[in-house]
Formats: C-alpha cells, structure tokens, sequence
C-alpha cells in the first residue's frame, strides 16, 4: 500500500490554541524514594535512562480533574472569557473520578460553565492531547465557538510501586487548553491506531473485561523480578519501543508534508514525554535540532496524556506568550494510539504552572 | 555489517570488555542483559542495521547467535 494513505489525514480550517494552563501535585518524589525501593545504584541507572529525576505525586484525594480544575480556572481568569461563551468542554485522561458519570459533566458543573454546552470524555493516554485537540478543533468546524479541552492523569496511582518498569517514570499533572474559532486557521492533523498491540500497556483488571477480585488486587512477582497486581499498569517496553520507532517518525514525515513545512519551519517539536532514551532516539532519528525539542522529564516525569501541553507550559512559556511559533506535537502509546498535528499559534495566553 | 561489529556493539551495551562475545554465549548468563540493555539493542539495530527487529522475537532469543538471526542475513557469518 502507499504509505501516504497508511494514516488517516485530516485538515481543520479555523480553529487557533488560545491559551494552556498546566497544574501539578505540589509533593514530589525524586531519587531518593526511587534508591530506597530499588537501591541506590539501580536508581541511578534509571534516572539516568529515563531522564526523569522528580515527579510530582497526587494526593490520595487528589484527581486528574483537580489538576485540570485548577489549570482551567487560572485559564479562564487570564483570557478573561465568559463562562457563557464556552460550547464545548472536552476531558481526555485514562484516569477518571468514576467510571460513570463521565469526569467532563463533573467539571462542567464545578466550573460553572453555561449549561449550553456539550461535554464528553476521551478515555486515551499518550496520544489524547492529539485526539483532544482534534475533537477540539472537529467542534469548532460544526458550528462551536469555544472550546475548554482539558488533559490529565494520576498515572501514579496505577503504578506499583514495586515495579520498576512503570513507578520511577510516572508522574501526575492536569492541564486546560483553550480553542477557538479563527477565520483560516488551519490545523494538519496524522491519526492511527493499532488495537493488536492492546496488551502491551494495560490494567489488565479492575474494568468490566475483568472485574476487580481479591485476586486481582493481588501483588505477585512478574518479568524481571518487577511486583504489581492485575489492577496496576503492565508495559511491555520493547513492544512500546518497537512501536514507537515504527510509527513515530513516519506520522512526523507525513504531517510535516502535509503542512507543506520542512523540518527547519518548525519553532517546536514538542513530542510524548515517553521518556529520556526513546526522545533522544528519535530526536537523532529524524535529525531534529536539539534546541527545538523541549522536555519537561526531568522535573515531572511521563505525564501520559498531560506531557504535551505540560511540556509547552514548562519549556515554551518565554517564547509562546511573546511570538506566533510553528508546532508539530505528537503523541504515541496505551492503545496502541497515535498522532501528530501540524499548527501555527499564538502569542498565548499561559499563566505560571500551578502547583495545588 | 561485520559479525565482530555486531559483537562490539553488543559488548558496549552490556558494559563488558572488548573482545569477550564470540557468537555462542548464553543470554541469560549476561548480567546486563535486562529491559534497558534490550531497548539500547532495539536501537542499535534500527540506527546500525536499519531494521527494527520483533520484540517478541527478541524475547525468544537464547543465545547470540539468535540475536545475529534477527537481522536477516544482514551481518555476516565471519568475525
């Protein structure tokens, strides 16, 4: 088959990102904790590969949706909108505050948003900023004015914290993103899904498929000596890995093209905080300049659906609050999911990270 | 790609001495062999052999020589 028609391409016309808000736990956990569970020189080693040396923790009461809460409230505060003028709330995570009523009526309710408006949940991790901005963006070419997307996660509250394939990268965050109609603004977007590779990043129980037991909330010794129950989160990181470098550059060829952009046009690549060792893979891989590739790793760790837009709010605050900027964004992972979107935005509007 | 090359890239990765893997060895009896060493093997073999071998395949190798067999000819019998 043509590669060019492997991936579904979608154009959207007059859509802009007006503003990002991000919100963090303020605990943290860093090196430390990861030596006292694993050892120091394990840690170490970890740290090391995975680039990630804090993560910021929620709190046992503290949900994706408080993250975003507080994010959308600064948001909505510095663009001075009227919280009559939203059509659209949108919330994608994969950790929810109940398996039903879905977490964006919840929100919609909190934030005081008008009642006329249309609010729905994403259920995607790695790739959701894609999806969301896209779901965003499809709302704005119906007919919506406004959009509040909000993306976040608790990932580290699937993790075992024995496991050291999944606790030592996870990290928490909520963060609000605001869209609107703009008359020719265009969006380029690249999507694909592979549901073959469904079982190698999953809760494998706990959901309806099957349901939560003693034996499932049970921790037993898995692969590489690594401790978790069926109700915490299983990757496989060679099967991600090889994912990754099957997919991820070709969605990033094929939406520079469709943008019609060489690699030079683009201010940012701003790509899934997967983690240090995949990032700096592809960043070589597809010859990227170090200088336009931010991270935010390091202070937070992999954020799943929230590190695209954290990582604007961390490392392109200076630049996004003062200049239009050319982005290529790319999200990859749980599903297995993927996408890629071509846009050009701003100045912002992007209030300081909240730490709550 | 040479079979010594692909055994120079193999000692990098598990952090051993120059000269110490001659095709035969055990997997298992590597220490470095874990889940970090097989992601720097999976790179190796995309940036070095542009091939991105099977993850499952690569659960299913034993020994070097069934690491050599991933690459589909690609490296060459002789040290």
């Amino acid at each position: 088959m043509n590669e060019l028609y492997i991936m579904a391409s979608f154009i959207l016309r007059n859509s802009a990102i007006r503003g990002i808000a991000s919100a963090v736990p303020a605990a943290t956990e860093g090196l430390d904790d990861l030596s006292r569970v694993f050892g120091k020189e394990e840690a170490q080693k970890i740290a090391q590969t995975t680039g990630v040396f804090s993560r910021h923790i929620a709190r046992s009461d503290q949900c994706a949706s408080d993250l975003c809460f507080h994010a959308a409230l600064k948001l909505l505060e510095a663009l001075d909108w009227d919280k009559d003028s939203i059509d659209v709330i949108i919330f994608v995570s994969t950790t929810p505050d109940y398996y039903t009523p879905a977490t964006s009526c919840v929100l919609q309710g909190r934030l005081e948003i008008s009642k006329n408006c249309a609010a729905f949940d994403i259920p995607l991790g790695c790739s959701g900023y894609i999806y969301g901005l896209w779901n965003a963006a499809s709302s704005i070419a119906a007919g919506g004015k406004r959009v509040l997307l909000m993306v976040g996660e608790t990932s580290s509250k699937f993790a075992s914290p024995l496991d050291k394939s999944t606790m030592p990268l996870f990290g928490d965050a909520g963060t609000a993103t605001a869209i609107e109609f703009e008359k020719d603004r265009e969006m380029y977007f690249e999507l694909g899904t592979d549901g073959n590779g469904y079982k190698h990043l999953i809760v494998p129980a706990g959901g309806f498929r099957q349901r939560h037991s003693a034996v499932t909330a049970n921790r037993t010794i898995r692969e590489g000596g690594n401790i978790r129950s069926d109700e915490e989160v299983f990757m496989n990181g060679a099967e991600i890995f090889t994912f990754i470098l099957r997919e991820v550059p070709a969605v990033l060829k094929k939406v520079l093209a469709s943008a019609k952009w060489n690699i030079e046009d683009v201010d940012a690549f701003v790509l899934h905080q997967a983690n240090r060792f995949i990032n700096q893979f592809l960043l070589k891989k597809m010859k990227l300049r170090p200088d336009r590739v931010p991270y935010s790793l390091e202070e937070f760790g992999n954020t799943s659906s929230a590190s695209i837009p954290l990582t604007i709010s961390h490392a392109l605050r200076q630049l996004m609050q003062k200049e239009e900027t050319r982005l290529v964004l790319c999200g990859f992972g749980v599903g297995l999911s993927w996408g890629a979107v071509a846009l050009e935005c701003g100045p912002l509007i992007m209030p300081e990270i909240g730490f709550v | 790609m040479t079979a010594r090359k692909f055994y120079t890239h193999l000692e990098f990765i598990l952090e051993l001495e120059p000269n110490t893997i001659h095709g035969t060895e055990a997997l298992q009896d590597f220490e470095g062999w874990d889940s970090l060493s097989k992601l720097s093997f999976i790179a190796m073999g995309d940036a070095e052999l542009d091939t991105i071998v099977s993850a499952e395949a690569l659960s299913g190798c034993k020994t070097v020589a069934d690491l050599v067999g991933l690459f589909d000819g690609k490296i060459a019998h002789k040290e």
